[in-house]
């Protein structure tokens, strides 16, 4: 089925990136254009995480650029990829253990959030009104990812799935133009995955999100994305649609490894 | 069965965001109040009023500042002791430069030059955390201290190196500090003052700040990444928690020990105060009361304690097991709850809700 | 005007117009530094092995300090006292660790920095409670008068201090690179799943870990309470270690001691050629604040590990 997508909204050039005396990523191009969803896949250790971390700023590489929504800059602090409209998940659950689900996902609103000190000691007025609008659009996102049940439960005790869904609701709540996820899907079974994949998808065709997303399940990458970036020791093995990546020989010798003779 | 949420449906976001959104908590609070206003003054005779309630307070108030800072924000700070002083000290020489004004002013003001300093020793809170921030905290102790000892221009000079508070009243012949105040008029002036306080705290936690106070110290830099300002956030937190300390300091000086030195806001000062918030809970407003309530009455209860008995104990061997009762608690809490007093308090309603039933 | 030059000009206009005095200040600085990092050696075997930052080393030091002088003041000859203290000082460090330390092992670093912060307290009041609180005179035969080498003042109890600093640190450097125990210690302190899995018990090296500290703390103790007095302030110098370890950084033992000089040096030449500009007792703060100063620009200290953080 045939996508139109806009423009390219997020340009990767060149990226190089090395910690001490290890490689992480070594000379990696590519281009996600609006609206699009792309896997990037690897073997362990490929720097996948890496590539997203240096998209969000938190990563400064050591060469190459990034061009953002036009602008081309080689680093940028993390609060401000956060502001520019990135959001992301993270590998291991980066959620805030001492909050309930409904904090967490407030905090994602907070690049939104202006009204000052004083107004908020007293709660009335501006303070309020403020707090309440927000309320509104996160409830919103907690009933599209149908937590309401545990809305008040600190995040700690939740199962992993559900954590899962939580920080998904953290970066939904920021409103994000790009939205990175790293492997979203890890550590669940088929239900959830499927779960996870309909909100995924949801996300892409309600609100037009970019997303780019890390991923180590062939199925779930064939069926929900719409390009595919390779990448193996930090370098880019194939960059195409899910059935031409799937078909490459380099990709196969990747994953597989090439046989002998 | 009594204490049941059942029938008390919230219809709208901003019930349900009340403070306390339970109609019995509600009522308790009520009858709190009018205990406290009323009932108290009435019945309670000077010593209650002047060695318990008024340092509960006062105390209470330097928790919670401490409780913003560390508890809510996580940033661990030794440091509590010198921004009292601080904030003592502001006092005096305000009072003593403007004497018209009223005394509240002062006290806020003095609030506000306090949150001045603490941002400024804050500043080191970017790049150094959990406790080489607190050595960092300890720097600011001991010189605060030592300059407030140091320099006369403090003390107005005093030959003696103390100083008494001026006497001021907050409205006509409502004397608060000074010698002609009475203990009633103390308690009732800083009972109203912490409760304000308290209540724009409890606000101010429940906010974005609040939250990204909280998100600072679970993951900072899964905070950052959402776009949390994370030096903005902290120098916020030590803003505000000065601005309560440096309050607190003021009114120790003023109200409860009529008094400003600077000897009395040493590093054990801060180390009581850390105390409080870790056996009354950290991150939380009740908590910090509760920690100060304890820690208040445990030394009266153990002074008292022997001859209840019968046997006579001397006082250093008293301050002694003193130590070492707070010692102890201090890890049993840290090991069995470490969210203190508030959340054995708030398991207890939860069981109370359910009572008579186990579960 | 005069306090610009009292801080700018009249400090090194002294320094170079009495420069044995000066040699002298700084000779009493580094002694009295190897004291400082005495207490410091105690701190990094605790972190490095069990990554605790024990804020109760000092009150080990005093408690030590106490049972000896105790013990001895009961009668006991010197050397009973010694071994009594050190029996003692490893029950207490099996105590820690299991009532402790075991129950909040998968807690976070602050949690444990203010269990141990209550530790210090309690054996503060427990100490006292035992032994007494009066000031206690710990006099084990270490010479003290000062001698002259080479036209500078020295004291001799301060050079015993440095032999015996540097005795303590071959002594464990030795131990941590020779001996299996010292191997197995390394390991956990690199990795605490690797080293269980290779089959090390974690408990039993963290009660050797705080055993060994104890000990340490013992002659820190001895140390401290022949030059003070044995008394509750031997606490608040533990407090003097925290700058000597951010300077040197946590996990190292030569930084330990080199920071223990560079603060004991630097506290003393503040004090004597600058203190004047300030009224004098700079030495309250002046540790804390060259900490801060290094905080700022060198958190890991000149010797320790670089932080690395990790999403």
């Amino acid at each position: 089925m045939a996508r139109t997508f806009g423009e390219v909204l997020l340009n990767v050039d060149n990226i190089s990136l090395s910690f001490g005396g290890v490689q992480a990523l070594k000379d990696v191009s590519f281009s996600v254009r609006e609206g699009q969803v792309l896997a990037i896949i690897g073997p362990n250790g490929a720097g996948k995480s890496s590539m997203l971390n240096v998209i969000n700023g938190f990563y400064h590489p050591q060469h190459g650029t990034i061009t953002y929504q036009g602008q081309t800059r080689s680093r940028m602090k993390p609060h401000q990829a956060a502001r520019q409209g990135i959001a992301r998940t993270f590998q291991n659950i980066a959620l805030f253990r001492g909050m309930s689900t409904l904090d967490n996902i407030m905090t994602g609103r907070n690049t939104k959030m202006h009204v000052n000190l004083l107004w908020q000691a007293l709660h009335v007025g501006p303070a309020r009104k403020e707090e309440l609008e927000h309320r509104e659009v996160v409830e919103r996102i907690i009933d599209f990812l149908e937590i309401e049940h545990i809305r008040k439960t600190p995040v700690g005790r939740l199962p992993y799935g559900l954590q899962k869904r939580v920080e998904l609701g953290r970066a939904l709540a920021a409103e994000p133009t790009l939205l990175l996820l790293d492997e979203p899907m890890a550590g669940m079974n088929v239900e959830e995955k499927e779960d996870m994949s309909r909100f995924i998808l949801d996300v892409n065709d309600e609100f037009g999100t970019t997303i780019v997303l890390i991923e180590h399940d062939m199925g779930v990458v064939m069926d929900i994305s719409d390009h595919v970036v390779v990448l193996n020791y930090g370098r880019k093995l194939a960059d195409g649609s899910p059935e031409e990546v799937r078909s490459n020989q380099d990709v196969i010798g990747a994953y597989l490894g090439v046989a002998d003779g | 069965m009594f204490y049941r949420e059942a029938g008390q449906f919230k219809t709208s976001y901003s019930a349900d965001q009340a403070i306390f959104p339970i109609r019995q908590d509600r009522n308790f609070l009520v009858a709190l109040f009018i205990f406290a206003y009323l009932a108290v003054p009435m019945i309670a005779n000077e010593y209650w009023l002047s060695t318990i309630l008024l340092p509960f307070l006062v105390f209470g108030l330097a928790a919670l500042g401490l409780n913003i800072l560390t508890g809510y924000a996580g940033q661990l700070s030794l440091g509590t002791g010198g921004f009292m002083a601080t904030g003592a000290f502001a006092a005096y020489k305000l009072a003593v430069a403007f004497p018209d004004m009223n005394i509240v002013f002062v006290f806020l003001l003095s609030g506000v030059v306090t949150a001045i300093v603490g941002v400024l020793f804050g500043i080191p809170s970017l790049r150094i955390k959990g406790f080489y921030l607190a050595v960092a905290t300890l720097a600011a102790q001991f010189f605060l201290v030592w300059v407030y000892n140091k320099f006369g221009w403090f003390t107005n000079y005093s030959s003696s190196g103390v100083i008494s508070a001026p006497p001021r009243a907050v409205f006509g012949d409502f004397f608060v500090t000074g010698s002609s105040a009475g203990a009633i008029e103390k308690y009732l002036f800083t009972l109203t003052l912490v409760l304000v306080l308290a209540l724009a705290a409890k606000n101010i936690v429940r906010s974005h700040i609040g939250r990204s106070w909280m998100a600072i110290r679970d993951m900072d830099i899964a905070a950052e990444i959402i776009g949390i300002k994370p030096l903005a956030t902290k120098l916020t937190a030590f803003a505000v928690s000065s601005f309560y300390i440096g309050i607190a300091g003021a009114l120790w000086a003023f109200i409860y020990t009529s008094s400003v030195e600077a000897s009395a806001f040493d590093i054990s000062r801060s180390f009581q105060i850390l105390f409080m918030i870790i056996i009354g809970g950290l991150g939380s407003v009740m908590g910090s009361f509760l920690g100060a309530a304890f820690i208040v009455l445990l030394p009266i209860f153990l002074s008292n304690a022997p001859t209840l008995f019968g046997v006579t104990v001397a006082v250093d061997i008293i301050s002694h097991v003193e130590f070492m009762i707070f010692g102890a608690l201090i890890i049993f809490f840290l090991i069995v709850e470490p969210h203190g007093l508030a959340r054995l308090w708030q398991v207890g309603k939860e069981k109370l809700r359910l009572w008579p039933f186990p579960y | 005007m005069e306090f610009l030059n009292a801080i700018f000009v009249a400090p090194f206009v002294e320094i170079w117009e009495y420069p044995v005095f000066f040699v002298e200040v700084v000779v009493a600085g580094l002694l009295s530094g190897i004291m400082y990092s005495l207490v410091a050696l105690g701190f990094v075997l605790i972190f490095k092995a069990s990554g605790v930052f024990n804020f109760a080393q000092g009150a080990m030091v005093l408690f030590a300090a106490l049972t000896l002088v105790g013990l001895m003041e009961h009668g006991a000859p010197t050397l009973i006292a010694l071994i009594g203290t050190i029996v003692v000082m490893i029950i207490l460090a099996l105590a820690i660790e299991r009532v402790v330390l075991r129950p909040l092992v998968n807690q976070e670093p602050i949690i444990l920095f203010m269990a141990t912060i209550g530790l210090s307290y309690f054996l503060d009041g427990f100490g006292q409670l035992v032994w007494g609180s009066d000031i206690k005179v710990l006099d084990l035969g270490i010479p003290s008068a000062p001698m002259e080498y080479g036209g500078i003042l020295v004291n001799q109890f301060d050079l015993v201090a440095a032999l015996v600093a540097g005795l303590l640190v071959a002594t464990l450097a030795v131990f941590f690179q020779k001996t299996r125990i010292g191997r197995a210690l390394r390991a956990v302190a690199d990795d605490h799943q690797a080293a269980l899995s290779v089959g090390i018990p974690l408990k039993t090296i963290w009660a050797i870990v705080w055993s060994v500290a104890g000990l340490v703390g013992l002659v820190a103790g001895i140390m401290w309470g022949t030059k003070l007095g044995v008394q509750f302030s031997l606490t608040f110098v533990a407090l003097k270690a925290l700058p000597v370890l951010i300077l040197g950084g946590f996990t190292s033992i030569p930084g330990a001691i080199v920071g223990g000089l560079i603060i004991g040096v630097g506290e003393k030449v503040a004090e004597v050629f600058w203190g004047p500009a300030f009224g004098g007792a700079i030495e309250d703060w002046f540790a804390y604040m060259l900490a801060l100063a290094f905080l700022l620009f060198r958190p890991q200290g000149l010797f320790g590990d670089k932080i690395i953080e990790r999403v």
